[in-house]
């Protein structure tokens, strides 16, 4: 067995056991964590497919960012596991269909590669081509559009989770002192002139 | 190119070993003698109350979605940077590819000052 | 007579050869560098000292010169506590998780041109993708103490961790673009040659004199990235005693300690790679070679210690108000200001 295949069959086994422990661990916080040690072994088998940049990315962009905010989340928001189990025979039905129609959406698609090709076509990259370089060649002719778009579609996000999150400036009372600094007793205090009160 | 991961590999299991190692030395040569007052949480003497893992300030959360956006950017702006000086060279696509991007840049900017007038970068 | 040995030494390892080679790079790489971390302690304790008008340490050997040594094997005998509340594997993984990636970055870290563990082409990417993974550490280790001032800590870092990789990102970003790569020796070479190159003072042809507001974005966000003063309100003692490392004794407290100094002589290596010319040697009449990439580590750490000796700690609103009002903005204008200098005649990046 060649060297790669090893590896692949490490970093593949890696990434099933940590899916799995993902839906299986009781504590939120530990299935997060799988959930990280499965991007970062899917981001090796990408790797081992001579992705460079894919793999890198994933872990960047998901390791490096969306995990961390899945772990805020589940750190934060104090969950009660056990109110949360109180309802999985209730979703049971409707969690197996979905749970069904994946399984066969993605048979569908490995299937499809299993019957028609015989080996998924690899594209070998020439050993002095960066694999950076070829994708910003695509990315930004072939791909223009798309990538336009995704901007606006970071800017849809960006506005969502502002409107969705942001509760507008909280009325915290604070002094500012670099304002304190500048004032003058002028402005604070005004000595007024009074008349003596007729005493009788 | 994977013979040039290899010792990346390689380097990223050190680095894991590095990271066990002195634990488990220490495990085996420190001693070991807990009791009740030296493993109750740190509070400056007092008697530790609550649970420590509380609810916290929304706002933690809209700066890391905020990161996330941006560095999602990021990572696209990675394959232009490096293909950029071969862009400027070549008289043919030299405009446009300055342009796409620069309307990349435009569009997050705009998200960049909404969030500013917002008042979603603020913290007080 | 090498040829032989070479050989003989194939011989003995067989097909195991190769990964025999590949650690013993990897150790001449990580025993310097754990060495550098044990001895940036002490010439941090010394520097500051000096800088405070007093000595510093000076008792365990002769100018105190084993104190690290010293330290490292107190903190070997003690022992590891673990909380009772705290959820104990992950308590005791967050160690390794904040010291496994500072240490994984340096697998593409070339030393002199050629010289480095692994030379991939995607270099610069990688570090980013492996420093970014650095937070994990600390937020686990909050997280997992089941301690408040611990859990302060990670949720104070987190947030400035990230919002000032974004600005480092930007500088690298444009450092790419005028180096056409993301190879560390390609960027290191792209800064050689140019007009001032040409007259022999190499030094102002490297990129921090034209990315000058990226150089400061990026050592300033490098300082605060890793939890340095002034920057140090994740460990503030005076506030929150030491953040996310409170509940932490022994090795397990060492651990983070060397992923803070490890990382820290990281940023001063790319800085010195990124901005100030790698092994690139100042002048052009001396030649170039690693003793010059020591020699600028050597002075931006210095500066990390400098500043610490120099300012008070930053406020927790000031530094995310920095970070995202300030370094943000001016990076996007300075990217923007080389993208147009690029396009213009005046490019001076042909």
């Amino acid at each position: 067995m060649e060297f790669k295949t090893v590896v692949f069959y490490f970093l593949s086994a890696i990434l099933v056991y940590a899916a799995l422990r993902v839906i299986t661990a009781r504590n939120p916080v530990h299935a997060a964590l799988h959930l990280v040690l499965s991007f970062f072994s899917a981001g090796g088998v990408w790797a081992l497919l001579q992705a460079e940049f894919l793999a890198i990315s994933i872990v960047l962009v998901y390791v490096g960012a969306v995990m961390v905010l899945f772990l805020f989340v589940v750190m934060m928001l104090d969950i009660n596991i056990d109110r949360i189990r109180e309802g999985f025979w209730n979703y049971l039905p409707l969690g197996a269909v979905v749970g069904l129609l994946m399984v066969v959406e993605m048979g569908a698609i490995l299937g499809s590669q299993y019957l028609g090709a015989a080996e998924a076509q690899v594209p070998q990259t020439a050993a002095g081509v960066s694999n950076v370089k070829e994708l910003g060649r695509l990315l930004f002719t072939e791909y223009v559009y798309p990538f336009e778009l995704a901007s606006v579609i970071l800017l849809v996000a960006l506005i969502a989770a502002i409107v969705l999150t942001h509760r507008g400036a909280k009325k915290t009372k604070y002094t500012d002192p670099a304002k304190q600094v500048f004032v003058k007793a002028a402005d604070r205090i005004r000595v007024l002139q009074m008349p003596a009160e007729k005493q009788d | 190119m994977l013979e040039n991961y290899f010792p990346i590999l390689l380097f990223i299991l050190v680095g894991i070993a590095i990271g066990v190692l002195p634990i488990v030395l220490g495990w085996l040569i420190a001693p070991n003698r807990p009791d009740a007052e030296k493993l109750s949480p740190y509070e400056c003497g007092f008697e530790a109350f609550e649970d420590a893992r509380m609810k916290f300030d929304v706002r933690y959360y809209l700066i890391a979605i905020l990161f996330i956006l941006f560095d999602l950017e990021i990572a696209f702006l990675f394959p232009w940077a490096t293909i950029f000086k071969e862009i400027v060279n070549t008289e043919a696509v030299k405009w446009f590819g300055f342009a796409e991007m620069m309307v990349f840049i435009a569009i997050l900017v705009v998200g960049y000052i909404y969030a500013w007038v917002k008042g979603a970068l603020e913290w007080e | 007579m090498m040829d032989m040995l070479q050989q003989f030494i194939q011989g003995v390892f067989g097909p195991a050869w190769p990964v025999v080679w590949n650690l013993l790079k990897i150790v001449a790489v990580v025993a310097p560098l754990l060495l550098g971390v044990a001895y940036l302690t002490y010439f941090e304790r010394k520097v500051i000292a000096y800088m405070h008008v007093r000595i510093g340490p000076n008792r365990v050997g002769p100018l105190g010169l084993i104190q690290p040594i010293a330290d490292g094997l107190k903190l070997l005998l003690k022992e590891i506590i673990v909380p009772s509340g705290a959820d104990k594997w992950v308590y005791l993984i967050a160690p390794g998780l904040a010291i496994a990636p500072a240490l994984a970055a340096w697998a593409v870290v070339p030393f002199a041109d050629g010289l480095g563990v692994a030379n991939i082409d995607a270099s610069l990417l990688y570090i980013m993708a492996i420093a970014s993974m650095g937070v994990y550490g600390i937020i686990l280790a909050g997280w997992a103490s089941n301690s408040k001032y611990a859990f302060l800590g990670a949720m104070r870092s987190a947030a400035q961790m990230v919002s000032y990789e974004i600005s480092m990102g930007f500088a690298l970003v444009t450092v790419l673009m005028v180096s056409n790569s993301l190879n560390l020796t390609e960027i290191v070479r792209a800064q050689d040659h140019g007009i001032f190159a040409g007259m022999g003072l190499t030094f102002l042809s490297w990129n921090w004199l034209p990315l000058l507001p990226m150089f400061i974005v990026y050592l300033v966000s490098g300082v605060a990235e890793t939890n340095r003063a002034p920057f140090d309100v994740v460990e503030g003692e005076s506030e929150i005693v030491a953040g996310h490392m409170v509940e932490y004794s022994g090795m397990a407290f060492a651990l983070f300690f060397l992923a803070e100094y490890a990382n820290m002589i990281l940023i001063a290596a790319l800085t010195s790679l990124l901005f100030l010319g790698g092994w690139l040697s100042p002048v052009g009449f001396l030649p170039d070679g690693f003793f010059w990439l020591a020699a600028k580590m050597s002075f931006v750490l210095f500066l990390f210690l400098w500043f610490r000796a120099t300012f008070p700690r930053y406020r927790f609103d000031q530094i995310m108000r920095l970070g995202w009002k300030v370094f943000i903005p001016v990076s996007l204008v300075w990217f923007t200001v080389v993208g147009v200098w690029m396009m213009s005649p005046l490019n001076i990046w042909k």
